[in-house]
């Protein structure tokens, strides 16, 4: 079970309460937020840029516009919604901005069929996804989030969603039969 | 609606536990960013009636001849000052480089493609010219750029990545590629769907939780976004 589906204990106050601290300059509330989604938040800025200090860098960024701007949630959607879309929004855009021929993950390569070779084998295949299906892939399989959640917080629709997902895991299955053969 | 899990052994490989210290760290980390607050310059401008030839940190003199050349001064501030609040991540005020010799000019033009958030070197600036061995002409040649910021030469690194020089002081070089780091190039809008690039009027109608970022036109195409004909974002 991840932490995305974990049960919460009934004290502690939902995403949009602390949200609310957060607008009201409560600092309290933004150490329990970055305490809850701070893992959540690595492991996708971290198969979003790789394990250079980028994926940290762009966690402290969203966290710093989360802090900025969390006045302007509004309860129309869930917390998390908006926590993912700030997130994806900034993994999304240093990717962009990364220097020519670092768009792909490269990490050592690693011998044998050991986890860790897996887990190097899925970080390759990953890094060849666009960003948009590679973030719409995590926030599915390592979230855990409904079809209907990533299409709220990366403004898409529902089918867009469904198409981009499929297309990702043929890719990924591409590139691991790739890798084992 | 709980997605299909049938590839269960996928995400325990996609999980990976947060680093030790990553929650004081980060804590710690927004809060001085946070209270860095934004960068208060103010600038002196002068332009022509055909865009703007000279730009520095300065007290906020203005020169300009016509009433042309006021309006353009006045866009030049206002793009500026959205540019430093990080509202903002392309120009669209003209620039006068006709005062500028030939070679300086190659070398600015040159710098004006590198695109926002990015960097390139001095070598890649020289090679784009095609003066492939003049990288010290080049450094010359942005030391002397009469419209720094707009025409973008702090986004000129050395090739080891190290900072090089910067007319008006490397800590300003930093902070202004600190900023951009942190500015979003390419943002679409969940109402209209429209895909602008930052700072765009259509895109500025709307608030902060309405905003999607892009890695690119063709992505943000393929997720049902359409290019905004007002600012015209295009992919390099």
């Amino acid at each position: 079970m991840t932490a995305a589906t974990a049960p919460r204990d009934r004290d502690e106050p939902s995403d949009a309460a602390l949200l609310a601290g957060i607008a009201a300059g409560d600092h309290g509330s933004f150490a329990s937020l970055v305490e809850r989604y701070q893992a959540r938040f690595f492991a996708v800025a971290r198969r979003m840029l790789g394990d250079g200090g980028e994926a940290e860098d762009a966690v402290q960024t969203a966290l710093l516009r989360i802090f900025r701007s969390a006045a302007d949630y509004r309860d129309e959607w869930r917390g998390s919604t908006w926590l993912y879309r700030v997130l994806t929004n900034v993994c999304i855009d240093l990717w962009r901005k990364r220097p020519r021929g670092r768009a792909a993950v490269l990490e050592p390569h690693v011998q044998a069929t050991t986890p860790a070779a897996d887990r190097l084998d899925v970080d390759r295949a990953l890094a060849r996804l666009a960003p948009e299906a590679r973030a719409i892939l995590l926030l599915c399989y390592v979230e855990e989030l409904s079809y209907g959640e990533i299409a709220a917080v990366r403004g898409i629709s529902v089918n867009t969603v469904k198409t981009q997902l499929a297309r990702a895991k043929r890719a990924m299955r591409r590139h691991l039969s790739e890798v084992n053969r | 609606m709980t997605p299909r899990t049938d590839d269960v052994s996928l995400r325990g490989l996609l999980n990976p536990p947060a680093p030790p210290g990553f929650t004081e760290r980060t804590i710690r980390a927004v809060r001085e960013r946070n209270a860095r607050g934004d960068l208060a310059l103010r600038f002196d401008i002068a332009a022509s009636s055909s865009g703007v030839a000279r730009l520095r940190p300065g007290t906020g003199q203005t020169a300009a001849d016509t009433l042309r050349a006021r309006a353009l001064a006045g866009q030049a501030r206002e793009e500026l000052a959205e540019y430093l609040r990080g509202l903002r991540s392309f120009f669209t005020v003209p620039v006068d480089l006709s005062a500028v010799a030939p070679f300086q000019r190659s070398v600015l033009d040159a710098t004006a493609t590198i695109p926002f958030g990015e960097v390139r070197s001095y070598r890649w600036i020289a090679e784009r010219i095609g003066s492939a061995k003049a990288v010290r002409a080049v450094g010359t040649a942005l030391g002397h750029n009469p419209v720094s910021i707009v025409v973008p030469c702090h986004r000129v690194l050395r090739t080891d990545g190290s900072l090089g020089g910067y007319a008006l002081g490397l800590e300003l070089k930093t902070r202004l590629l600190g900023l951009e780091r942190e500015t979003p190039a390419l943002v679409g809008t969940d109402i209209t769907r429209t895909v602008c690039r930052h700072g765009c009027s259509d895109e500025q109608r709307f608030s902060e939780r309405h905003r999607v970022v892009f890695s690119s036109l063709r992505e943000a195409r393929a997720a049902g976004y359409r290019a905004c004909r007002r600012c015209r974002p295009t992919d390099a």
